[in-house]
């Protein structure tokens, strides 16, 4: 899939904004602070309906103004859909095919976007946070169910938690009222952890290749789902929410002395490892950096076997973070495949041989300026 | 400048309804004052009345003028279920249908710790205090929304009234996930009847 156009209206610093994309690679050359990564922000945000750096949608909004409209024309192997997103101070209205929809989890995953930015070099070695919000954020866009289940689970994880602190503190003390929603939550909490099981281990497939063809063979990545749960292979939906059931069960005197809910998928991890040593702890920087950039590749691979087309690739200042090698790697591997837009303060050296007819253009202050083809 | 203080209070007083911002508030406050003097004396009066004159049932806490209510004074309706909703207007949408002819309890509320509402909080000690009283009830339906809120009610009354051996269903197929019952329409209503499951 690619993003045909693109306008916008008191986005960011953009006040209007109306531009047409290519369908390979799109370079957008600025100064600091001129609006780069607006821009890719703007496109992230038509498609999830939320920016990646920000959970306020309210700066997403042009200073002294009231509402941010964006619009794209998606050109999909089907056909291509207008989407429409407007951002009030109140809230937010997605439309597709100029048809409003009534949630805006049946918006998303029409435009299936991955983002790769610096802070994604630490999807290794930072918080556990970070690799969960990476897999809910991959697979929300792949399956609708998957985005469904996670937002019940988030519901009834804050009444939980909120219900767990009145009974530490003795406000309340129906049990009866605990043991449902530690049902609830097992119920979701079983869906999330075998959809996770089952992408992260075709993502690891993919991942692997892309590693291996990195590092000439040398390294071999192993991904592993860090649980209270314990899993194996074929893990069934049931048998999870048992073992969750009888989890809460067993921990429940813990949770409610430590007022909050210890097990579940909010508290999972993703771990790496290469030729059996976990990253995270004994990998170098570059080791680090080239299974952030698999991880990324497959992500790509993935979507793709799974949606049935391409995301798009959004590279924020990226290529100055990796040497030439991955450069290659990562820029032979999206040509004329995916469309993909890159921020950088200058094409230079690799990128600027390696990548075909880009499309550039000049960010000043919000105005985007197209450069002569050479 | 300032609002003369009867508009201000005006204001004031349509902010307190739910979806209502300032804006709004002030748009009806101007354009009441322009209304026609008798009707706005009668929609004062049906203010003051709709508040004075109903109340909630003491059996099953639907609103209504009279206590019991019309409903749970009906003796030609079946004694034997009662349908649990979340509020009186979800009564109302059901009563349209004419497909239930059974007995109701309205919960006013779900459970929900977030919104102050816990198990005492709601309508159940009063089904519970209903359901051990009077044994010819045998089947308790619980029609809350498809929320996770509604469900966890769902199943929480579902746990203090199966061990007495009455029968618990639940409406839930046809209405679609995370909705409203008060906006499903007739068909969907009269599908969930049909289909509800035992819990
Ligand atoms: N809500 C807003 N309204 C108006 N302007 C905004 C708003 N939010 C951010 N900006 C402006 O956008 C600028 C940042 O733009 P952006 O992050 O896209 O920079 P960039 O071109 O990516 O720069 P760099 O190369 O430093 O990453 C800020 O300096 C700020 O002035
Ligand atoms: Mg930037
Ligand atoms: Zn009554």
């Amino acid at each position: 899939m690619y993003l045909e156009n693109l306008t916008l209206h008191n986005f960011r610093n953009y006040a209007d904004l109306d531009v047409t994309f290519d369908r390979g690679v799109n370079v957008l050359l600025g100064q600091n602070a001129q609006g780069k990564t607006n821009l890719l922000e703007a496109i992230y945000v038509l498609a999830l309906t939320r920016s990646h750096r920000t959970a306020n949608d309210r700066e997403l909004i042009r200073w002294q103004h009231q509402t941010a409209l964006l619009k794209g024309r998606l050109h999909r192997a089907t056909g291509s859909v207008p989407l429409e997103l407007t951002l009030g101070k109140r809230g937010k209205r997605a439309k597709v095919n100029h048809l409003e929809q009534a949630k805006l989890s049946q918006y998303v995953g029409q435009l299936n976007v991955i983002v790769f930015a610096p802070e994604d070099l630490s999807i290794v070695k930072g918080a556990p946070s970070i690799r969960r919000r990476f897999m809910d954020m991959e697979f929300g866009q792949m399956s609708p169910k998957y985005l469904y289940n996670l937002s019940q689970y988030r519901a009834i994880l804050k009444q939980r938690n909120l219900y767990l602190r009145q009974l530490s503190r003795h406000q309340v003390k129906d049990k009866v009222y605990l043991g449902v929603l530690s049902d609830q939550l097992a119920a979701f909490g079983a869906e999330i952890i075998h959809k996770r099981l089952e992408l992260l281990g075709q993502l690891e497939q993919w991942a692997q290749g892309v590693h291996s063809e990195i590092t000439q063979q040398q390294e071999q990545l192993t991904f592993h789902y860090v649980t209270q749960v314990p899993t194996e292979d074929q893990t069934s939906v049931d048998h999870l929410y048992e073992t969750l059931q009888k989890l809460y069960a067993q921990q429940e005197a813990k949770e409610i002395f430590q007022g909050t809910t210890l097990i579940g998928p909010h508290r999972d991890d993703l771990q790496f490892s290469v030729n059996g040593k976990n990253v995270q702890t004994f990998g170098s920087q570059g080791q680090q950096r080239t299974t952030a950039l698999s991880v990324k590749l497959a992500e790509i691979d993935l979507m793709k076997a799974e949606t049935g087309e391409y995301p798009v690739l959004l590279l924020d200042d990226v290529l100055s973070e990796l040497d030439a090698d991955r450069q290659t790697h990562l820029l032979t591997a999206i040509q004329d495949k995916v469309q993909t837009f890159l921020t950088t303060p200058s094409l230079d050296g690799v990128a600027r041989q390696l990548i075909n007819a880009p499309k550039v253009f000049n960010v000043n202050h919000g105005i985007l300026h197209e450069e002569e083809p050479h | 400048m300032q609002y003369p203080e009867p508009i201000a209070k005006l204001i004031d007083s349509y902010m307190k309804l739910p979806g209502i911002g300032g804006k709004t508030a002030t748009r009806l406050a101007f354009y009441t004052i322009d209304m026609d003097g008798d009707d706005v004396t009668e929609f004062a009066k049906a203010l003051i009345a709709a508040k004075r004159d109903l109340h909630f049932c003491s059996i099953c806490g639907n609103i209504t003028e009279n206590d019991p209510c019309d409903i749970c004074r009906d003796k030609s309706r079946d004694q034997s279920t009662v349908l649990v909703v979340e509020e009186a207007k979800d009564v109302m949408a059901m009563e349209k249908i004419k497909e239930y002819n059974g007995l109701y309890h309205v919960l006013h509320g779900v459970l929900s710790p977030i919104d102050g509402k816990g198990p005492e909080d709601i309508n159940i000690a009063s089904l519970l205090k209903r359901l051990q009283q009077n044994d010819g009830i045998h089947e308790v339906i619980i029609a809350t929304n498809a929320t996770p809120e509604g469900e966890a009610t769902a199943m929480y009354i579902s746990r203090l009234v199966k061990p007495a051996g009455i029968k618990v269903t639940r409406l839930a197929h046809g209405l679609s996930v995370g909705s409203d019952i008060q906006y499903a329409d007739e068909m969907t209503l009269f599908k969930a009847v049909e289909g509800r499951q035992e819990m």
